[in-house]
């Protein structure tokens, strides 16, 4: 937007407002930026640190006391390589089978006509607003009976099986493959292809930007998991990096340089997937939301 | 009906299947049977041996000191939150909503709390707001003594710990919440802008009477929205206080929780399911509501 300027003042005058006016953007933008990422600054840094050195206040001697040894340390106590696998493992998973399931479903409500079909999907919207922290505990009991607890993939099946399917999935990519011509599977048709294939091959590749949505937003819900992780595995060798972090946290000795070496690689696989999909997602995701 | 029509309504049971058959088995099959069991006195170890109670496991959650104290920290930490975050994220969405791409970098600047998953976040913000110990502290204390407050033990002070894990919610949260803005300002018809502006209101002026009218539904969303998420607060109070000190910080979803596994006594952790659940659908319709009565 450009601000209507006044002919009165000299040309410089209102040249020099403008400077002024960008340097207080600056200011007041570089300021409220710290606040969030001042915290995660410090725990990268923290992570590098010796652990007397953590919690020394002050800012100088920012470079005084480096060390990995925090990141060493916490890969052996904790069990990180296999915390971290569970985790790529579950939310793999989830999202890989989610993103198959709810485009099948989400395409047949959008575009096949049959009888219940409105009343159908009625009820996969109802579902949207349930919290699963609501659900966890009868959850835990349907799981239990299915036999998904215990052993390494029975428990790795339970942390995701559940989770694949997902309402608000099935709600937006609908909304997705609605705003596809028809006309794009009707020239399949008369060239042969069957249903399978116009889905598949056509309207799938329509709706990537989408499909990048759910997929990531079932990645940062999922790796974040940390209640039903909790309930599902209880043994050492199905922990999710998540348990493996408030494992350190919780038992003694605390070593505060290990916990935080494990929170930044917690986070690290995210923020690289985020970085990755980033482009194309926030706005349809946000826009979505409303509805 | 054409041919064509016909043969996509016949593969219709084959792309919903595997949908919604997971669908009933994990959420709808789970509801119900919380639901029977709500009315019953289950227990952990075996479900299957209950007998009839009829309302009164819900009634006995309603006069239960705990139950209600979790509730009472609940609403109050959604009383701190909700406020706050709208506000926050309303004018952090204002400020960003500038086109050149620098701008875009300070979005994803606000949006990264977002990302970072909640456990790591609860961990990391415990160490930040760790008390002083002779010349160690967390940041927090670090930064509050520097302009001349002395250092509080956060966490530990009952009166001050529901208040610390509430300002952490908003710094957490308000990144998703300004996205949500930002795509409900897109709406906000410039015509209406450069008028109001030729009419002489300024920046204030065109907030309240050009701008929040155009996104009063994204503002029924976001408030809606964010008080279900903060109703659902558990990861935070459970790994930074256990719900302490005293009982001050136990949310809801802990109660059920240790109802659950510590109490056994899954009757009573289903009714107090149920009822969030009805407070949850109740918070939504109202949305539904509100939103929908500016279009009728």
């Amino acid at each position: 937007m450009k601000a209507p300027s006044s002919n009165v003042q000299a040309p410089g005058f209102a040249r020099n407002r403008a400077l002024g006016r960008a340097a207080v953007k600056w200011l007041v933008s570089v300021a409220v930026a710290l606040v969030f990422l001042a915290p995660l600054l410090w725990m990268v840094r923290a992570s590098f640190t010796e652990e007397p050195r953590i919690f020394l206040p002050g800012f100088g001697g920012w470079f005084d006391g480096w060390t990995v040894g925090n990141y060493a340390d916490a890969w052996r106590r904790a069990g990180l390589g296999r915390g971290l696998a569970n985790s790529a493992l579950q939310v793999a998973i989830i999202a890989g089978a989610g993103l198959i399931v709810n485009a099948m479903a989400a395409y047949a409500f959008a575009r096949f006509v049959f009888r219940g079909r409105d009343v159908l999907f009625a009820g996969v919207v109802i579902l949207i607003v349930l919290p699963i922290e609501v659900l966890a505990v009868p959850l835990f009991f349907t799981a239990r009976d299915l036999g998904l607890t215990g052993g390494f993939g029975a428990a790795m099946a339970g942390l995701s099986v559940p989770f694949v399917a997902k309402a608000f999935n099935i709600y937006f990519l609908r909304q997705h493959f609605l705003s596809l011509p028809m006309e794009l599977e009707e020239a399949a048709a008369i060239d042969g292809a069957g249903v399978w294939r116009q889905f598949w091959t056509l309207a799938l590749p329509a709706v990537k930007p989408a499909l990048a949505t759910v997929v990531l937003l079932d990645v940062l819900t999922h790796w974040g998991d940390f209640l039903w992780p909790l309930m599902i595995s209880t043994r050492a060798e199905t922990r999710t990096v998540q348990l493996s972090l408030a494992n350190l946290f919780t038992q003694p000795p605390l070593q505060w340089g290990d916990i935080l070496a494990c929170a930044v690689l917690a986070t690290l696989p995210v923020m690289l997937l985020f970085r990755f999909f980033q482009r194309h997602i926030v706005a349809t995701e946000a826009r979505a939301g409303i509805k | 009906m054409t041919a064509w029509e016909k043969s996509r309504a016949r593969a219709a049971p084959w792309f919903l299947l595997p949908a919604l058959a997971l669908l009933a088995v994990f959420v709808v099959w789970p509801m119900v049977r919380a639901a029977a069991w709500s009315f019953t006195s289950a227990d952990l170890l075996a479900p299957e041996r209950a007998h009839w109670l009829g309302a009164a496991n819900y009634s006995e959650l309603l006069t239960d000191a705990r139950f209600r104290r979790a509730f009472g920290n609940t609403a109050l930490f959604a009383l701190m939150v909700v406020p706050v975050q709208t506000v926050v994220a309303f004018f952090l969405a204002l400020w960003v909503n500038r086109p050149e791409p620098a701008w875009r970098w300070l979005r994803a600047v606000f949006f990264i709390p977002v990302i970072v998953s909640t456990p790591v976040l609860a961990v990391l913000w415990t160490l930040l707001y760790q008390p002083a110990q002779g010349e160690q502290m967390g940041l927090i204390n670090a930064m509050v003594q520097a302009i001349g407050v002395p250092p509080q033990a956060w966490l530990r002070d009952p009166h001050l710990a529901l208040p610390a894990i509430a300002f952490m919610s908003v710094w957490q949260g308000v990144g998703l919440q300004m996205m949500v803005f930002l795509a409900g300002l897109q709406a906000v018809p410039g015509e209406l802008l450069e008028a109001a502006r030729i009419d002489g209101a300024g920046a204030w002026g065109r907030v309240r009477h050009v701008i929040i009218p155009s996104v009063r539904n994204t503002i029924v969303f976001v408030v809606t929205v964010t008080t279900v998420l903060a109703f659902r607060i558990f990861v935070q109070p459970y790994l930074m206080t256990r719900g302490g000190p005293g009982r001050s910080t136990l949310s809801l979803i802990q109660s059920i929780y240790e109802t659950t596994f510590l109490g056994q006594d899954l009757g009573r952790a289903c009714a107090a399911s149920f009822l969030f659940l009805i407070w949850v659908a109740f918070l939504t319709l109202l949305q539904r509501w509100i939103a929908g009565e500016e279009r009728g």
